[in-house]
């Protein structure tokens, strides 16, 4: 496969703490890859890393196969990045601040309009950025990480601080941008929901440790699902269900079902009746995606 | 590369009013001669017979000040463009190197420092005719007192750029720009290896030249020392 984005071993340390403790990053082509992880987890300094505004204390990172530390200029030719909060001049107008960062990658003039357009700000093109809401100063980040038609495209938290339309808006642009011009994209957020609707892939680091890599398929595999029976009797109810060869797990005064099939739910229903055990409740209990990235970073921190 | 980045910070400097200070320090120096030779003239040329001479003394009094001062708040702007929102991530996450991105911002200032010596001269010459001395005019001594300082002050300029792109506290080079205003202030009292004397043109040895070299390469070796430190940092 072809990866990307390929980290070995990248660590950070800022004097005695390691910020970012041997994460291997990989990133298949034309993936959004999802980089999930609480506050202070390493996301950043590890974009930081990617980026080379940061040296890794060790560990090495291939950006589309080429290695970061000796072609650093060549492999940001080909990446567009907003890094946390939008940087910006806020004296100058939209256009002058892209017109800013058009100078240095050297693309056509007219692709100011084109991504002023992408992101809908042309009617505040002339307008200085001080003005600007939080939602239009993200969107100029992301104007000026498209300028230069990324191949690669790395965005930092790039819904922080936007209102819930803002924040669909966004998503539905982010999402757009790989089939329409092949991007591979990178994005880090502390909210699974925001990662959920729209990576292909997830990463998720905690405490500067990767503890998941995989696809957004894979990590709902764990988000199993079961029956939750609500009854009188549930420790008699438990009995009889086992003593009749199903599958059931008692858990605070509920009767857990893994088997969920309709038939086997009704066979189930119907073997308490029988037992005379009154059923108050039968529902569907899904594990949410929360639940388990609650579980996992409990996990490691426990450990 | 060194041309766009050139031009880029250009863009950048706009509406901040630093090309209007470029303007100002020439013109704030001569204006304290208009006030000065306004009020006493004639007692003013009764102290030499060289008049273009008495009148080049009057102006380098200031223009060390001046050039120090400027620099120091050209210096502060120039770093709080990059500072206000951080833009340094941005900045430096382009396809450019961190040394050309430093290079550029000292030449833009240099660039600016040496218009002002330019305008200095020009103004020295209007107002020194204007005053009408009726002596031959001093051309070389006009041009040294105008640009001498500009060279000797390399080094104030290297150091306070240094101090203003890695601080994260622009409290640090403030500070140090207010003593250096100082010194440059008192600069007849400080020892000779103080670089904050050198925009004075004064040595023990009454030769401005040796300013000059020595602006030039303590200039360059703070230049030189505050790049490589600018690129060894990691950007917050």
């Amino acid at each position: 496969m072809e990866y990307i984005i390929q980290t070995n071993n990248l660590s950070k340390k800022f004097g005695k703490e390691l910020a970012v403790n041997g994460v291997d990053i990989q990133i298949p082509k034309g993936e959004i890859y999802g980089f999930l992880g609480p506050n202070g987890a390493g996301k950043s300094t590890t974009i930081r890393i990617l980026l080379g505004l940061m040296k890794p204390t060790f560990g090495n990172i291939a950006i589309f196969g080429k290695d970061l530390k000796s072609e650093r200029i060549n492999i940001l030719k080909k990446v567009g990045s907003l890094v946390e909060n939008p940087s910006y001049y806020p004296h100058l107008t939209a256009k002058e601040n892209l017109e800013a960062i058009r100078k240095i990658v050297g693309v056509p003039k007219t692709r100011i309009d084109e991504v002023l357009k992408t992101v809908r700000l042309q009617d505040a093109a002339n307008k200085k950025v001080k003005g600007f809401s939080l939602g239009m100063k993200q969107r100029l980040g992301i104007a000026s990480a498209l300028l230069n038609k990324p191949e690669l495209l790395i965005l930092d938290e790039p819904t922080n601080g936007l209102d819930p339309s803002g924040i669909i808006e966004i998503r539905e642009l982010i999402k757009s941008l790989p089939e329409k011009y092949g991007m591979t994209i990178l994005i880090s957020s502390h909210l699974l929901s925001e990662i959920d609707q729209i990576a292909t892939t997830v990463g998720i680091i905690t405490k500067g440790k990767m503890i998941f890599q995989d696809s957004i398929e894979e990590l709902r595999m764990f988000a199993q699902q079961h029956i939750k029976l609500k009854v009188s009797q549930h420790e008699r109810a438990w009995r009889a269900l086992l003593a009749n060869g199903m599958k059931a797990e008692l858990e605070d005064g509920h009767i857990l079902l893994s088997d969920q099939t309709d038939q086997h739910v009704a066979e189930a229903v119907q073997l308490l009746v029988q037992q005379g055990i009154s059923i108050y409740r039968v529902e569907e209990d899904k594990k949410s995606l929360e639940d388990i990235f609650l579980q996992m970073t409990k996990e490691e921190l426990a450990g | 590369m060194m041309m766009r980045l050139l031009k880029v910070d250009m863009l950048k400097m706009k509406r901040k009013g630093m090309w209007f200070l470029t303007i100002l320090g020439p013109v704030g120096v001569i204006a304290l001669q208009m006030v000065n030779y306004g009020v006493r003239k004639e007692y003013l040329l009764e102290q030499s017979n060289d008049y273009w001479g008495y009148y080049l003394k009057n102006i380098s009094a200031f223009t060390p000040l001046a050039i120090v001062l400027g620099i120091v708040i050209l210096t502060s702007f120039m770093a709080s463009i990059e500072n206000e929102t951080n833009a340094w991530k941005q900045l430096v996450a382009l396809p450019i190197s961190k040394m050309s991105v430093y290079l550029s911002k000292f030449t833009a200032l240099s660039i600016m420092l040496f218009l002002s010596s330019c305008l200095l001269m020009i103004f020295t010459l209007g107002f020194g005719l204007f005053l009408d001395f009726n002596q031959e005019i001093p051309f070389l001594e006009v041009s040294q007192y105008s640009f001498f300082p500009f060279f000797a002050a390399l080094p104030v300029l290297a150091l306070q750029l240094w101090i203003a792109t890695v601080s994260k506290n622009q409290g640090i080079p403030i500070t140090v720009g207010v003593v250096g205003v100082i010194f440059a202030y008192s600069a007849f009292t400080l020892p000779d290896w103080m670089i904050w004397k050198w925009p004075s043109l004064m040595n023990e040895w009454d030769d401005p030249t040796i300013n000059v070299w020595l602006g030039l390469g303590v200039g360059s070796l703070l230049y030189i020392i505050g790049m490589f430190d600018f690129k060894r940092r990691d950007v917050k």
